[in-house]
């Protein structure tokens, strides 16, 4: 009996709680947000201390990423790009250097740009782009994010490329096991010089033009991903809570609103509509928001 | 109800200003500055929106003003909380 009273208390409008459900209280939602504050900085703090539950689980295979890239090229009716394993290798030192030297960006730590990656494995380029996307779950999520994003989508559906390589790496960044997804495109230098007698060539030295940006890598060769090892996703946990804890509170929200109706309570109290449409905000928001970085 | 019904103006200005919210997030996926930056213009709003309101209402009362502000910050946590973990 004890037990309903303080579940009343809790979720109802009650003589208890001053005519309004305690968990709508101001201490109880400040008690709630210092609670998910702390919750975030375990989810932060567990990788440091060598737990391996958190991550982003893919399945992830280069050439699919090849396929979709191809279909929204030819929806824009671009001709399709072929896959240059030159370039695919580079990509791959590209991501595996990022997993040693620990950095999520186009140019390393110590300066070294994308472009680096092309010529040290003797592709010399006339046009040069780089992508790069981690934590999808899927080619097709990652693909549909570039195409999201105007620069990204602009490197995809560029029609000064020819060539694509793609590198698919699986290891720990900052501490969270993830899959990065390195998409180079590039254009020889060779295909864009018209062939011309020996007797009338200048010496053009035409500066490479490079799209954004890709280091030299220790040989850590890591081939596709099919990662079969249970992993929590963070952002999936973090998900979770928070849906959780707003579908929660919509809930008494809607019961207290409606008790407090019926009854005809006059109380000092925020308008409870105007909360349910912005917690519906926060968790549509919750809904849209998916795992995945594209840079 | 029938309060809402009588300020039925003020909230298709707070629905408006969360539906440009939502729509914001979903056009501006790819850049999650932008997004910090949204979330952030949204919950002030919100809390713009209700000090606003219950002050032509008459009854706007310092809990009230703290309600606003505890919903807002929770609600701020959680979007970027989820932002800063895709």
């Amino acid at each position: 009996m004890k037990f309903i009273h303080k579940i009343a208390h809790l979720f109802t409008p009650r003589e208890s709680n001053n005519q309004k459900a305690k968990l709508l209280h101001n201490s109880s939602l400040t008690l709630i947000t210092f609670a998910f504050i702390f919750y975030q900085l375990i989810i932060s703090f567990v990788p440091r201390f060598g737990s391996k539950i958190l991550g982003f689980a893919a399945n992830i295979s280069p050439d699919e990423v090849v396929a979709l890239t191809n279909a929204k090229r030819a929806q824009a009716g671009l001709s399709a790009l072929s896959l240059n394993s030159t370039l695919s290798q580079a990509a791959q030192a590209k991501g595996a250097d990022m997993l040693n030297k620990g950095y999520w960006a186009h140019v390393a730590p110590d300066g070294t740009q994308p472009w680096a990656f092309f010529t040290d494995f003797g592709y010399k380029y006339r046009y040069a782009g780089e992508n790069l996307a981690r934590d999808f779950s899927s080619a097709s999520s990652a693909v549909e994010a570039w195409m999201n994003s105007p620069s990204h989508k602009e490197n995809l559906l560029s029609g000064k490329y020819k060539e694509i390589g793609i590198g698919v790496v699986e290891g720990n960044l900052a501490g969270v096991d993830t899959t990065i997804i390195i998409q180079f495109f590039g254009t020889k230098y060779a295909d864009t010089v018209p062939a011309v007698p020996i007797a009338e060539a200048k010496a053009v030295v035409e500066k490479p033009v490079a799209t954004f940006i890709p280091t030299m890598a220790p040989t850590q060769v890591i081939t596709t991903v099919e990662v079969a090892k249970v992993l929590v996703s963070p952002f999936n946990v973090t998900k979770s809570v928070s849906l959780g804890i707003v579908g929660l509170l919509l809930f008494v929200l809607i019961i207290d609103g409606i008790l407090v109706s019926k009854r005809k309570v006059a109380r000092i109290a925020g308008r409870t509509f105007a909360h349910i449409a912005f917690l519906g905000m926060i968790l549509a928001i919750a809904l849209i928001l998916k795992a995945g970085k594209i840079i | 109800m029938k309060s809402m019904a009588k300020h039925l103006p003020h909230y298709f200005v707070l629905f408006g200003l969360l539906l440009a919210g939502i729509l914001a997030f979903v056009l501006f996926s790819y850049d999650q500055a932008f997004q910090m930056i949204v979330a952030i213009a949204v919950a002030i709003s919100y809390v713009i929106w209700g000090l606003v309101h219950h002050s032509i209402h008459k009854d706007l009362y310092f809990s009230v003003v703290l309600e606003y502000l505890a919903i807002a910050a929770l609600g701020l946590v959680m979007v970027f909380s989820l932002i800063l973990r895709t």
